[in-house]
């Protein structure tokens, strides 16, 4: 039986007449990291804070490590450790009287566990520094310290990379992959950079219009990218009549383009014959290339789909 | 609860408004003491006590508690902290009782620092007759007129939730501070929860002929009502990030 770390049933969220999360069943994995991938406003971040209670569902159930949280909130809450949007600190104060206040409330204060996090994320010498002279990249990672200082067994990370510099996405990026590989955290982190979730997670949900509209695994989404073959061709039209002839039909088995440029979508094994097809004919193939699909379209025809 | 109320005077640190509050604890005796050295408004310390105490909780402290109210409970949301606290993970119901009590010590802390510079800045003026029981029942009658009109705070709690911006608290406070001046004299002033706390606590309530079993429960009344919207507006409704 997996063991999930989260799991939701038929979790919704309505406010007034807008539906922004619709009967959501996400299922997160212990030890994985679950990349939720959806545009603005696609429900992310509800979910997110109704995960983690700041935001109560108008439907359906949370299960946080197997538990209700509503019955065991200070049990569950205190294994998990997030950052929803922009993490939020008090701006007179430094980033180590800031992480003070959070341990001290959460009673597991130690200046040595404080001094290490701020290492670990690379902001050992701003500690003294107050948070509002703080620039965009540092309050996050200050976020990601406060999530992590206590050693969660969960991580709820809302687009935690937003505003850090190539640098920095590529340090919290190592970081996340060796809480969750060497520590066995559970992390789930949204994002609406596509890229940054294919880099990072093993499992993603696909998140559109508050529907969760696929979760799958890294693995899995490889072979379910569209592979096609493509042909860059001097006669279009000629090209297109050819594969007509051999009752292959427009937009299902081949699309073209006017620049010259034709998708063969189904019978890829035979690319090497319709090319002989065509240079038999008269037509110049300049360039036939085997593509698969990238997780931008893949999204896009997702989306479009659904 | 220690640990709580403790983190709350740590949030303060290099906190302007809370130099603001202490500034605005001295105004009254510094008015006072304008007065007394430009118009010789009170020659003895009984008068200087008697006119701080009143300017502080029937007009001052209206203003000043507004704006500490929507500072300690606004800044949650402003400075997007609340999110954090939450998931730490504290129980709204806690939060809301630590602030309660914050809000009490700080009142406490302003009730000092107003008694305490006027016996200062009488003494600076040359008054006449001080003695240590008469700043004793001085501290205690402003002690508790400022706590009973803490009481009467707890509404303020509640629109410093609904509305997180400061101003609307600020422009309440300043409303309410007019209508204390109004209403103070009238025949119904014993009604009005922001007047009654001062009026109990000189003693003034005994020429209204309203009891005083009437201001207190004008008090309690205004307190439970406060405590109980904030209370279930604060854990029904969904964080605002």
């Amino acid at each position: 039986m997996v063991d999930y770390v989260i799991e939701t049933r038929n979790l919704s969220k309505k406010y007034s007449k807008d539906l922004v999360v619709d009967s959501l069943n996400m299922h997160v994995e212990k030890g994985k990291i679950y990349g939720l991938l959806g545009k603005n406003g696609a429900g992310k971040t509800t979910t997110m804070c109704m995960l983690l209670n700041l935001t109560y569902p108008s439907a359906g159930e949370i299960l946080l490590f197997g538990k209700d949280p509503k019955k065991h909130s200070k049990e569950i809450y205190s294994r998990v450790g997030s950052i929803i949007e922009t993490p939020g600190f008090y701006e007179n104060l430094s980033a180590y009287e800031n992480l003070k206040i959070v341990s001290k409330l959460r009673g597991d204060f130690d200046p040595y566990c404080i001094k290490s996090v701020l290492e670990m994320v690379n902001l050992e010498d701003a500690k003294s520094k107050k948070y509002k002279d703080f620039s965009l990249g540092m309050k996050q990672r200050l976020g990601i310290a406060a999530a992590i200082m206590h050693n969660p067994d969960l991580l709820i990370l809302d687009e935690p990379i937003n505003g850090l510099d190539p640098f920095g996405i590529k340090e919290i990026r190592a970081l996340l992959k060796r809480l969750s590989h060497e520590f066995g955290i559970t992390i789930l982190i949204s994002s609406h950079i596509l890229s940054e979730i294919e880099n990072i997670a093993d499992v993603i949900g696909f998140m559109d219009e508050g529907v969760l509209i696929e979760e799958i695994s890294k693995g899995d989404l490889h072979n379910k990218l569209d592979k096609f073959v493509e042909f860059e061709v001097s006669d279009v039209d000629l090209a297109v009549m050819i594969l007509e002839k051999l009752e292959l039909k427009e937009n299902k088995d081949f699309t073209y383009a006017n620049s010259g440029i034709i998708r063969l979508h189904s019978n890829l094994a035979l690319r090497d014959k319709f090319n002989a097809l065509f240079v038999k004919s008269g037509i110049d193939v300049r360039k036939v290339n085997l593509c698969e699909e990238n997780l931008e379209d893949f999204f896009t025809r997702m989306i479009n789909n659904n | 609860m220690l640990t709580f109320i403790e983190m709350e005077f740590l949030k303060l640190k290099r906190s302007n408004i809370f130099l603001l509050s202490l500034i605005g604890a001295i105004t009254p005796p510094l008015l006072m003491f304008i007065a007394v050295f430009a118009f010789g408004e009170a020659n003895s310390f009984e008068a200087l006590f008697t006119n701080v105490n009143m300017y502080m909780s029937a007009i001052f402290a209206v203003l000043l508690f507004s704006i500490i109210i929507s500072y300690l409970f606004g800044r949650e949301y402003n400075e997007h902290t609340l999110k954090t606290m939450l998931t730490i993970p504290i129980s709204r119901g806690k939060f809301l009782m630590s602030k309660y009590v914050m809000f009490l010590a700080w009142v406490l802390i302003l009730t000092a620092v107003t008694s305490i510079s006027t016996a200062i800045l009488g003494f600076i003026l040359g008054l006449e007759g001080f003695t240590l029981k008469l700043f004793i029942d001085s501290f205690a009658q402003l002690l508790y007129a400022n706590v009973l009109l803490f009481l009467t705070f707890s509404p303020f709690v509640f629109l410093s939730l609904f509305i997180t911006n400061m101003v609307p608290a600020m422009v309440g406070g300043a409303g309410l501070t007019l209508v204390n001046l109004m209403v103070y004299s009238q025949s119904w002033a014993p009604y009005v929860p922001w007047v009654c706390p001062y009026l109990i606590a000189s003693g003034e309530i005994a020429i209204y002929s309203a009891g005083v079993d009437v201001s207190y429960g004008v008090i309690l009344a205004t307190f439970l009502i406060g405590l109980a919207i904030s209370y279930i507006y604060f854990t029904k409704k969904d964080v605002t990030l």
